[in-house]
């Protein structure tokens, strides 16, 4: 199946999924935040980073440790 | 002497000191100025003449000794806890000794007032608060950036000289981009954070100096990291320039400005410009929103979202809500895209010493509609704003923003980001720059500070 932004169904149904409540207002401001954000969040999913290793408790003080 | 608080933080220090101008008159006249130029600005939405006073009797002989300093809504003082710019937030809040207040007293600074900031942090424009928005000096229908909207524009309309303010996503640059200030965000970790209520959870929020110039950032920024900013020389200066959204799709005039203070800094640094890459830089910007809102989820419960304030605004009650359902992998994934942008950066500062490009993409919007004409289209300018401003909260390096222009009668900034630790460096680069463009933009004062002369004067 395709993914897509549609959010019709995503955002009714995750909110509810949490016991939330929102006004149509609100669900107006979702609705355009889902918009913005869907698309890239669905091209990062896409992105394999299964070599890549998450730098446990990283010192962003510092450069990473080993490169 | 001109008026003591049109002097520079560093020179008002410099004088209070050397005994040529009383603090207690000085912060008499700064409370005054509060009072004559607020009302139009709503940069600064509290003062406690009395605290002030308090500190003032009770401050040492620091750097910043008889100062008066503004600071972001997004601290406690022993007097007061935050409000972060909002009606609610999720988090408890108590007045207390912050990292920042206790550095700014131990300086001998004395907090004048509390800046605006946009709600919850979460916006780059300002033009959201629970006490009405700030309003940019240079133009008070334009926003004044954010989301430390109020310490910039206190510092810009002359009510103090220097403001701290917090960075997580931008926030000095922002608005030190949009008011004409030079705005440092440290190293993370370098700078005062205790107290902050997101001190403990968060990797990427900063505290940091809104000033005039770099020299003032420098001291204010001593202060707040607890250590002299060395000044050095930026001598052969490899300055790394990235093509692409971050530098072209940009307004005309940003752009221009931005190219010619580039060729400015290589000049007056005898240095060179080269060209580098960050391919992991869109999915970075996407990372850095997606971490910056779920560190702040840890105080949330369905029962809190469906009891919020209503007052928080429509918007932030929207936002708070949907960042439940952002899906845990996407975070997930967002600290790998850490890790890569964070050796990729620790590769290309082998290369070069600063990575510049437009701090925004346009001049700054109006309040009413915050929205930008760049060559992509128009963009809100949040969505444009991000773009050049996540890299260095996702990845901890430092970054500075500095005024290098000006169109429609509203400045213009130049961001500069370099490796960890070197802040000094962005110092150094900042100053140079300055000499380079004689001072032009970083003088520069808006209407709301001299009458109604206009920055093309």
């Amino acid at each position: 199946m395709e993914a897509s932004n549609h959010s019709d169904d995503f955002i009714p149904a995750g909110l509810a999924a949490y016991g939330i409540e929102a006004d149509e207002i609100e669900l107006a401001v979702i609705r355009a935040a889902h918009q913005t954000f869907w698309p890239p969040i669905l091209e990062l999913l896409e992105l394999d980073t299964s070599q890549v290793p998450t730098e446990r408790a990283p010192d962003l003080s510092q450069p990473p440790p080993s490169r | 002497m001109s008026e003591p608080l049109d002097l520079s933080l560093r020179e008002q220090a410099a004088a209070v000191a050397a005994g040529e101008v009383d603090a207690a008159e000085l912060l008499q006249a700064c409370l005054e100025r509060i009072e004559e130029r607020n009302p139009a600005l709503n940069a600064v939405v509290e003062t406690f003449p009395e605290r002030s006073r308090e500190m003032l009797a009770a401050a040492p002989a620091g750097p910043l000794r008889g100062v008066p300093i503004v600071i972001k809504d997004e601290w406690p003082l022993p007097w007061r806890a935050q409000r972060f710019g909002a009606a609610e937030m999720l988090a408890p809040t108590a007045p207390g000794e912050s990292a920042p207040y206790r550095a700014l007293r131990d300086a001998g600074a004395v907090i004048a007032g509390i800046g605006n900031m946009h709600e919850l942090g979460a916006g780059s424009t300002g033009s959201i608060s629970v006490y009405g928005p700030a309003r940019n000096p240079w133009d008070t229908e334009r926003c004044p950036g954010g989301s430390s909207s109020g310490p910039a524009a206190s510092v810009a309309a002359r009510l103090v000289a220097g403001a701290v303010g917090a960075d997580g996503v931008g926030s000095i640059r922002y608005p030190a981009s949009y008011c004409g200030l030079t705005g440092l965000k440290p190293t993370f970790g370098r700078s005062a954070m205790a107290g902050h209520h997101m001190a403990a959870v968060s990797n990427t929020i900063v505290s940091g100096a809104l000033c005039a110039d770099a020299a003032d950032c420098r001291l204010l920024d001593s202060v707040l990291f607890g250590e002299e900013l060395r000044a050095g020389n930026p001598e052969g200066l490899r300055i790394g320039v990235l093509r692409g959204e971050v530098s072209e799709d940009v307004a005309p005039a940003v752009r221009e400005a931005c190219e010619g203070a580039i060729d400015d800094l290589r000049r007056e640094t005898g240095g060179e410009v080269r060209e580098i890459e960050l391919p992991e830089l869109a999915v970075a910007t996407l990372a850095t929103v997606l971490i910056a809102n779920s560190e702040s989820l840890g105080g949330v419960t369905p029962e809190r979202l469906n009891d919020l304030d209503p007052e928080l605004s429509p918007i932030g009650r929207g936002l708070l809500k949907y960042r439940v359902l952002l899906p845990a992998i996407a975070t997930i994934k967002s600290q790998q895209v850490r890790t890569m942008a964070r050796q990729t950066l620790a590769r290309v500062f082998e290369e070069v010493d600063v990575i510049a490009w437009p701090t925004v993409p346009a001049v700054a919007p109006p309040l009413e509609a915050p929205l930008v004409e760049l060559p992509s289209g128009t963009l809100t300018a949040d969505a444009a704003n991000v773009r050049g401003g996540a890299l260095a909260n996702l990845t901890g390096i430092p970054a500075i923003s500095v005024p290098v222009g000006s169109s429609e009668g509203l400045p213009i900034g130049l961001q500069l980001q370099a490796a960890w630790g070197r802040d000094e460096l962005l110092l150094d680069a900042a100053e140079a720059l300055e000499r380079g463009n004689g001072r032009r933009w970083v003088e520069a004062t808006p209407p709301a500070a001299r009458g109604a002369e206009t920055l093309e004067a």
